[in-house]
């Protein structure tokens, strides 16, 4: 019952102290937007990394053979049998899973040789049909096509490796590498088509030729380096990958990686620019706390004769303290709600087609093997929504904390002395 | 149960002041007895107001001993003086007596809200000591929208709703004009009279000092003079 008073007050407290509680919860208001908008955009951006990265890499979800991280050889490969096994698992899982698509790969360490140069290349065989849903190449397509059903002896190579080649597309060249049975096999194909992706190392080192070709040249019939899963968002990837361990088993001999450990790279980018974020929101949650604590602790101090009165009428000064402590919290609590609402409204509202940095920023950039696009768009992820409303709310208790004490400490007859 | 509203024994109030200490109360040993209309008189400064806080349990006595309706304050816990402050002291201060978040009715109630009274008594009780008292018709007005007089009225309605055995009157009616100052005091004598409360006054004002039954002068934290008189009634309670 006296609970319901005490709260009754509180709320009385905030609602007559409009011009005060409206500014504090605009400080608030003002601040949990801004940061629901900059986690927004910044979730976007490594939404954005993380995708371009594992669209040209292993997925969001590799499934490879123990050691194939490590070395890179063709020796740790999944046999067909394998390859099989973990389609079907991700078949069967994809509905439930979030599974957008999936590509078997057979990649080698090689080299590529024309009439002018010969240099070392990543050479991938790809499944032209799935390739084309799974990756982004055909989208960087400079020359000729993509690899498409049916292409046989044909190669889609990165524009630096053509020029330093001098290959153009129709031109023949020979790539070479260690086949499964240890002897070094040579390849003729022939340049279907030329990509740029702004990841330099790719554009001077990849060549894209269809797996059944590679199979064939290495001897390794029906074998994958990598099968390769997208899911969205890729928040799910451990999810998905966990799922995707237990369904295959151990007794599989496969191993399932999240992207974060086939791409650790990319994991320390996206870790490393999180930290960046988390100091600009300490910072942001300080200034949050300093608004609070000055609105409620002015509040406080303004209103000593109201609070002795409270004394004088038979509460003690723990009720008093939480007399200030729930309105601080109510406070808190009421621009927290604004404040996300607000920061949902203007970030969908204004970006939800994404903030066009291109004005600041070349129209091609590359960071950690991923492309950058210029146009970030804001990604919302409830947890972290969620977290900082957390963190206001815990933040909004502290800074009421203080204010509570000193009310609470209050002598009832100084209190009484002081004129509002 | 004691026939003593108040008694105190030997209660100083000294305040640790630089260069010196400050004795605000000095030897104060007082007794008030149940339904008396006590006013303690002084020139600015005598104690008058530290007394009140003192025997509100709003402040601690420096040593000394005070019993308010024969239970010992002094040595209670914070607690435990809210407690009585609750259930036996109602409070009417010289202004700005009421919270400015409540009306006047939840002004007036709040004691008994705070003791867990159901609302239909709780407003049955208000509204009552309103018609009495001249309020009727603004129990939902808050604070702002009250008169000074008015003001005090409420002050006063919350001070006795809970029928407390002492009402603790700081100069209540020094920033009221003389013909609001007698109606509050008619108001006051007329509880005092039907109802039995205590109260005791400080005050500077000769209005409250003739109507007391008894008169106390303070100086330099000290009874100067203590005297009983004959009951002067201001009129007709007012409305």
């Amino acid at each position: 019952m006296r609970v319901l008073v005490l709260l009754r007050l509180a709320a009385r407290g905030v609602g007559r102290n409009a011009r005060r509680s409206m500014l504090t919860a605009a400080a608030m208001v003002l601040g949990l937007a801004l940061l629901i908008f900059s986690r927004a955009l910044s979730d976007g951006g490594h939404e954005q990394w993380i995708d371009s990265a594992v669209r040209m890499g292993s997925g969001h979800v590799a499934i490879q053979a123990p050691g194939y991280l490590e070395t890179g050889k063709l020796e740790h490969r999944l046999d067909g049998e394998q390859v099989g096994v973990a389609v079907e698992a991700i078949e069967s899982l994809a509905p439930e899973l979030g599974v957008l698509t999936w590509a078997p790969r057979l990649s080698v360490n090689g080299l590529a040789s024309s009439a002018a140069s010969a240099l070392p290349v990543r050479i991938e065989g790809v499944d032209p049909g799935r390739e084309a849903t799974f990756s982004d190449f055909e989208s960087k397509l400079q020359e000729g096509r993509y690899l498409q059903a049916g292409d046989g002896l044909h190669a889609f190579v990165g524009a630096e490796l053509a020029r330093r080649l001098d290959l153009e597309v129709g031109n023949r060249f020979v790539l070479t590498a260690q086949s499964a049975s240890g002897d070094v096999e040579g390849q003729l194909v022939r340049v279907a088509g030329i990509f740029r992706t702004a990841v330099m190392e790719l554009d001077e080192g990849l060549v894209h030729m269809p797996i059944e070709t590679a199979r064939s040249w290495l001897g390794t019939e029906g074998a994958a380096t990598t099968v390769a899963v997208l899911v969205e968002p890729s928040v799910r990837t451990d999810g998905v990958a966990a799922q995707l361990a237990g369904r295959l088993g151990s007794d599989t001999g496969v191993r399932v990686l999240g992207w974060r450990e086939s791409s650790p790279d990319l994991d320390s980018a996206v870790r490393i620019d999180d930290y960046g974020d988390y100091i600009f929101h300490i910072i942001l949650f300080a200034i949050i706390a300093l608004a609070i604590l000055n609105a409620v602790l002015i509040s406080v101090l303004g209103r000593r004769r109201e609070f002795g009165i409270l004394r004088a009428m038979g509460l003690t000064g723990f009720e008093t303290g939480v007399v200030v402590f729930i309105e601080g919290l109510l406070l808190t609590a009421a621009s927290g709600v604004v404040g996300m609402v607000l920061g949902f409204a203007f970030t969908w509202g204004f970006f939800r087609d994404g903030l066009d940095f291109s004005g600041l920023m070349d129209s091609e950039m590359s960071f950690s093997g991923s492309v950058i696009d210029p146009v970030i768009v804001p990604f919302f992820q409830l947890q972290q929504v969620l977290v900082s409303v957390y963190f206001i709310l815990i933040i909004g208790s502290l800074a009421s904390l203080y204010p509570a004490l000193r009310a609470s400490k209050l002598d009832p007859a100084e209190a009484m002395k002081f004129e509002q | 149960m004691s026939d003593l509203a108040v008694r105190t024994e030997d209660v100083w109030k000294i305040y640790p002041q630089e260069p010196e200490p400050v004795q605000a109360v000095r030897g104060l040993t007082l007794e008030i007895e149940r339904g008396d209309f006590v006013a303690m008189a002084g020139p600015s400064g005598s104690g008058k107001t530290t007394v009140l806080n003192l025997l509100g349990g709003l402040t601690d006595a420096t040593r000394g001993r005070i019993w308010i309706g024969g239970e010992e304050l002094t040595g209670m816990s914070e607690r435990e003086r809210a407690k009585l402050r609750l259930e036996r002291i109602g409070f009417v201060f010289q202004a700005y007596n009421l919270l400015p978040v409540l009306t006047a009715l939840e002004n007036a109630e709040f004691t008994l809200l705070l003791r867990g009274l159901p609302k239909e008594e709780r407003h049955a009780r208000v509204h009552g000591l309103f018609r009495e008292i001249g309020l009727e018709g603004l129990a939902d007005r808050r604070p702002g929208r009250l008169s000074g007089g008015q003001q005090q009225r409420v002050a006063v309605a919350r001070a006795v709703v809970a029928d407390p055995a002492l009402v603790l009157a700081d100069e209540p009616t020094a920033n009221l004009d003389s013909v609001t100052s007698d109606a509050l005091l008619d108001t006051m004598e007329r509880l005092n009279r039907e109802h039995g409360t205590t109260f005791v006054f400080s005050t500077h004002d000769p209005r409250v000092m003739e109507r007391a039954r008894r008169l106390i002068m303070l100086v330099d934290g000290q009874i100067e003079a203590d005297e009983r008189r004959a009951p002067v009634r201001g009129g007709a309670a007012t409305a």
